[in-house]
């Protein structure tokens, strides 16, 4: 079962590099808020970040498949919404726009920071769970707590 | 129905002078507002005592002026100006009020006056009721009474004393208002106030009405009184304007006399009340306030349907001696407040005997630098306050030090991009703009330290190297479109007064050069590219003349077509907005580095003006759009425009922001600028043609301040090369009544910001909505303001709205037919719709409200007249309402919206005249657009030209364009007037009756 725990090591990293982005982005817009920062800084540093996170986000979204369907249902919305968004052209920041959208920006970028922290703590749980059967697998004593997901 | 007429010269009792003084020396008093706060009771009481004798108010008057404490300091060689400039027409409204208020006890006295009466039996005769009745005389005649123009109520005292004189219905009822007797007051009463009908039609309704009104409820509830801005107390006891829907005399099926709706004839007229006030504020020309009335709490913002903000136009160009004075600092540093580095302006107080000065803005004490020390003087006013313009006026200009520099001042420089594609050159554009160009460059500002260059393109982009020591300049071509290079770093930016040989002769072989070019590509993009590149070092102003589609390079657009399929569902906007987002972030980098793009675009196929335009619309620029230029009819407009573009003064490199008291923070900037932080605006280059509107919110649920100051900071580079500064502060009461935000409304500040509010939600939804938008903001503010009324009056079927927004229902609708709103695909062509929406965004309130209610006038008796007497021509001037029927077949008519004139030829009209006046024969037809007026050996030719001339000096941002257009020339006729004339029933949208019944209907749900 190790490929188990690797499989949940990944969506670990995954998850803490997705927290990371959106943290940033939020960051960068209350700077931007504050003036500590110029828009076009702002701007550039979040759209720089914005398609690898789309991509890492579809990634991890996929690995949820390899049997925890529950968990990729979880993040199917975002990643729809992703796609959504890349096909209307309005998932970069509008540089000239942007201090009329801050406070949406902001805030959808709440929603998901709050969203990947659920998936956090799901993950975590499920990354303890996946260790310690690897560990008493050899007992055979599985602990069956794929339940929840 | 109709509206309060405020300056209808003729009170009743004119022969008695003295009344007549009386009114004028109260004018402090009357002018006071029961908001100032704190200063109010101060004066009260001296006005109270006074009352009961009843002697004309003259007397009280003076004593209570100078003897009130003033709030701010006052310059020592004002009289009292805090209440109400001397000069400024009587704003008595609040006289009446106060009153009542003040003076119970002679209201109690005289209770005689609340007693319920009829009119008929009320004839005491007057002169018993001078001893006892200060407010008036009790309603002689009823039929007799003008009603709308009530003379100030102060007035009425002394007016009492000619018995015969007081034919006014006045104000019985009045003093139970206040002290909240009601009383059934006698029918007139309510008649008069709100009853402002047409002239012709003053009596009758009266008669009409008075029967139905058996009782009026008490006015109460508001202290303010009421007033148009521009004086003469209108009613007493109504202090709306009223509109009858459906009994009025004279009327039509519809009930509603066209004749009588209000019409801005007299163009914009400014509230007074703002500056009356504060006299120390900044001239309106600068800053207006939507409403001069600052909303107290979060429940009245919300009550107050329409935008709460202001529109700014910081450089705005000043009358001869109305200039900003300079104000040079030198080694002290510009004093501003340590905390919220508001700058000093006439509103802050020195105390401590001169050694500290309070903030006005955020109330902190900031310490007087020693070099800024001045003795205080009894009155607690600096010694020194004459010559320290920035003390004593609401416009200074500061020069800023160096630490208001990132980098050494910029010189002034034009950057020109011209397509010289086949189109280009055929349109005679080139030479016309190469002409213009040559001949202003004697007059660029800031010589000599200019800077010019040129590039120009077609599917190659070509640079032009103008070292002074070359006789001609170098041109170079290049033809790699995907990555542009500059190929050479210096030179292709040159100063004028070294190279001007060079430059000069750069543009006599301009059209030759390319006259011959048979090129019909655009590398649009690319030498865009290129632009930005020459000038990213310096900054600058970059002027773009493009006369097809950009379709080679990056940034090439496509024919999006402006499909008939695509209006009224969801993607109709994106017609509107730029397709590709190389262009904002082309306009986004050309911010940054201090460029301001103004593009003049010249094609008569689509050129994608919504595209093009966001590069002006975010760098502080401006669009022209010349639709099929033809050098022989537009050169004229070109040239004008063009050289106004190039030679007013401009500030470079700015950045703006507006500072406001503490519960108050503006939220929302509408314009051409980029926001650099949350409030900065910058602006590469601002000149005297640009407004910027913004729009405030209160943060606190409750101010507790009685003012609320706004300061408008303008860091710019002057062409000279000086860092200044240019402030504007004005100072607005913080109010508590919802009536009195009505009352000191500004229509115009409001329309200018209803119509960029509503241009930019054309940008992200459909047209139809940006309509309606504008619509339910009219519609849901008279509903609140009626209901503010409906409770102690019977407003019964008519239609109220506060004299101060009497055009705003007008100009509402012509902003909805305006070329950026109206109707849908066959209405406006696509990039006529956007260039005018673009042009909107920036134009100050002046043109905005030119725009939209443009002048009609009769020309044709004034030219037939023979001698021609220079001051006949004010006469003329005299506007006609925007409708068909104002047109008569024997006349010659000019329209003029600011942008264009229409010069209209009756069809009856006698073939000598137009033949006079054009060239060809009466019978041509002008619909080939080759006949131009232009001055004919004949009296009358001169005459019109002479008319034309005077018009366009009047206002010369915009060069205005002599279309000529005959009565039933279709569909020319129609294009070019009848489109325009607001009022009628056009293409769908319906006509200025129907437009009030529909929001009289409204409201009324």
């Amino acid at each position: 079962m190790a490929w188990e725990v690797v499989l949940w090591v990944i969506f670990f990293t995954m998850n803490v590099a997705l927290v990371a982005s959106n943290l940033y982005q939020i960051v960068c817009l209350t700077d931007l808020e504050a003036d500590y920062m110029n828009p076009y800084d702002s701007s550039s540093r979040i759209n720089a970040v914005v398609i690898p996170e789309m991509v890492v986000h579809g990634v991890w979204s996929g690995l949820f498949l390899l049997g925890h369907w529950f968990l990729f249902l979880l993040t199917l919305p975002i990643m729809i919404y992703n796609t959504m968004l890349y096909s209307k052209r309005r998932h970069l920041i509008d540089v000239t726009e942007v201090f009329r959208s801050i406070d949406a920006e902001k805030k959808y970028r709440i929603v998901k920071l709050a969203f990947y922290l659920l998936l956090f703590v799901l993950v975590i749980i499920g990354l303890v769970i996946s260790i310690v059967n690897n560990l008493i697998d050899d007992k055979d004593e599985v602990l069956h707590g794929y339940g929840i997901y | 129905m109709g509206t309060e007429n405020p300056n209808r010269p003729n009170f009743h009792q004119g022969p008695t002078s003295t009344p007549f003084a009386a009114p004028q020396t109260n004018m402090p008093i009357g002018s006071s507002r029961p908001m100032v706060g704190s200063q109010l009771p101060a004066f009260r009481p001296t006005s109270a005592p006074a009352m009961p004798n009843s002697s004309p108010f003259s007397s009280p008057g003076p004593p209570a002026g100078s003897g009130t404490p003033r709030f701010r300091p006052m310059q020592p060689g004002r009289p009292a100006p805090s209440y109400g400039p001397p000069t400024t027409g009587p704003p008595q409204r609040f006289s009446a009020p106060q009153f009542p208020q003040t003076s119970q006890p002679p209201v109690s006295q005289t209770s005689n006056v609340g007693q319920p009466m009829l009119p008929p039996s009320m004839r005491p005769p007057p002169s018993t009721h001078v001893p006892s009745v200060p407010m008036g005389s009790p309603p002689q005649s009823l039929y007799t009474v003008s009603s709308s123009n009530n003379p100030p109520y102060s007035a009425s005292g002394p007016n009492i004393q000619p018995p015969p004189s007081s034919t006014r219905p006045s104000y019985p009822g009045y003093p139970g208002m206040q002290s909240s007797t009601i009383s059934p007051p006698p029918p007139p009463l309510y008649n008069q106030g709100g009853y402002a009908l047409p002239q012709p039609a003053i009596p009758a309704p009266f008669s009409s009405h008075q029967g139905g009104y058996g009782q009026v409820p008490p006015v109460a509830s508001y202290v303010g009184g009421s007033a148009p801005p521009t004086g003469v107390t209108p009613g007493l006891v109504e202090d709306f304007s009223s509109l009858s829907l459906g009994s009025a005399p004279g009327s039509y099926d519809g009930g509603l006399d066209a004749k009588a709706l209000p019409r801005p004839l007299d163009g914009d007229v400014e509230p007074s009340s703002f500056a009356g006030m504060y006299p120390m504020n900044c001239d309106s020309r600068y800053l207006r306030l939507t409403t001069g009335a600052i909303p107290n709490s979060q429940s009245l913002v919300s009550r107050w349907h329409l935008p709460l903000g202001a529109v700014v136009s910081p450089l705005a160009e000043a009358p001869e001696g109305e200039e900003v004075p300079i104000v040079n600092f030198a080694t002290m540093g510009i004093v501003r407040c340590r905390r919220c580095r508001t700058y000093v302006n006439p509103y802050v107080t020195f105390t401590d005997g001169g050694r500290k000065w309070r903030c006005n803005i955020c109330a902190l004490l900031n310490d007087v630098q020693n070099d800024y020390f001045s003795h205080l003087d009894a009155t607690g006013k600096r010694v020194d306050l004459d010559q320290h313009p920035e003390l004593t006026k609401g416009s200074v200009e500061f020069v800023a030090p160096a630490e208001y520099m990132v980098r050494p001042p910029m010189p002034p420089l034009y950057f020109f991009m011209i397509d010289v594609s086949i189109s280009a050159v055929k349109s005679g554009m080139l030479e016309v703009m190469a002409q213009t160009i040559k001949s202003c460059l004697d007059k660029l500002p800031g010589s000599p330290r200019t800077q010019i260059g040129f590039i120009t393109f077609d599917s190659t982009i070509h640079f032009y190297n103008m070292k002074s020591s070359l006789t001609q300049p170098q041109m170079m071509v290049i033809s790699d479109l995907d990555d542009i290079f500059v190929p050479l770093p210096d030179d292709l930016l040159v100063n004028l007064s070294e190279s001007r040989p060079v430059v000069e002769a750069f543009l006599d072989s301009l059209p030759s050069m390319f006259q011959d070019n048979v090129n019909v590509e655009s590398a649009f993009g690319p030498a865009l590219k290129a632009a930005f590149l020459v000038m990213s070092q310096l900054g600058g102003k970059l002027l773009i003349f493009q006369s097809t589609l950009p379709s080679l390079g990056v940034g090439r657009l496509k024919l999006r077509g402006d499909d008939l399929r695509v209006y009224g569902t969801d993607k109709e906007h994106t017609l509107r907005i730029p397709e590709d987002p190389f262009y904002k972030q082309m306009a986004a980098d050309f911010t940054k580095f201090q460029v301001a793009v103004n593009v003049y675009a010249f094609s008569d196929k689509y050129t994608d003006i919504a595209s093009l335009g966001t590069l002006a619309k975010y760098t502080g620029g401006q669009v022209y759009y010349y639709p099929s230029f033809h050098s022989v009819i537009h050169k004229d407009k070109l040239r004008h425009e063009l050289a106004r573009d190039l030679t007013r003064e401009t500030a470079w490199e700015a950045v703006m922001r507006i500072r406001c008291g503490k519960g108050v923070r503006f939220t929302s900037y509408h314009g051409n600028f980029m926001l650099r932080s949350t409030d900065l605006l910058a602006l590469p280059a601002v000149d005297c043609d640009k407004a910027y509107a913004m729009q405030f919110a209160l943060e606190e649920t409750l101010l507790t301040t009685q003012i609320v100051y706004f300061q408008v900071a303008l860091l710019y580079t002057a062409s000279c090369g000086e860092r200044r500064i240019r402030v504007h502060t004005a100072a607005a009461s913080v109010v508590a009544d919802l009536g009195e935000m009505y009352r000191q409304a500004d229509t115009g500040a409001v329309v200018s910001l209803l119509g960029r509010l509503a241009i930019e939600k054309s940008l992200s939804y459909k047209l139809e909505d940006a309509r309606n938008a504008v619509q339910l903001k009219i519609v849901k503010a008279l509903k609140e303001y009626r209901k503010l009324y409906s409770v102690q009056h019977r407003v019964g079927n008519r239609m109220i709205y506060p004299e101060s927004l009497k055009y705003l229902p007008l100009y509402g609708l012509s902003l909805c037919k305006s070329t950026a709103l109206r109707g849908g695909y066959a209405d406006a062509q696509l990039d006529e719709r956007c260039a005018a929406g673009f042009t909107m965004m920036a134009l100050p309130v002046k043109k905005m409200l030119k725009l939209l209610y443009p002048s009609l006038l009769r020309v044709d008796e004034y030219l037939i007249k023979t001698p021609a007497v220079d001051d006949e021509f004010d006469k003329i001037c005299k506007r006609l309402p925007l409708v068909a029927e104002s047109l008569d077949s024997r006349g010659i008519y000019i329209f003029d919206d600011g942008f264009r004139f229409v010069v209209w030829f009756g069809r009856m009209l006698s073939p000598d005249i137009t033949r006079n006046l054009v060239e060809e024969d009466p019978a041509t037809d002008f619909s080939r657009n080759q006949v131009c007026l232009t001055e004919r050996n004949n009296d009358m030719s001169r005459k019109l030209m002479g008319i034309l001339k005077k018009l366009r000096e009047a206002d010369k941002s915009y060069y205005q364009l002599c279309h000529l257009v005959r009565q039933g020339e279709q569909p020319r006729e129609g294009f070019f007037l009848l489109l325009n004339l607001v009022e009628d029933q056009v293409g769908g949208m319906s006509g200025y009756a129907d437009w009030m019944l529909q929001i009289h209907r409204q409201v009324q749900q």
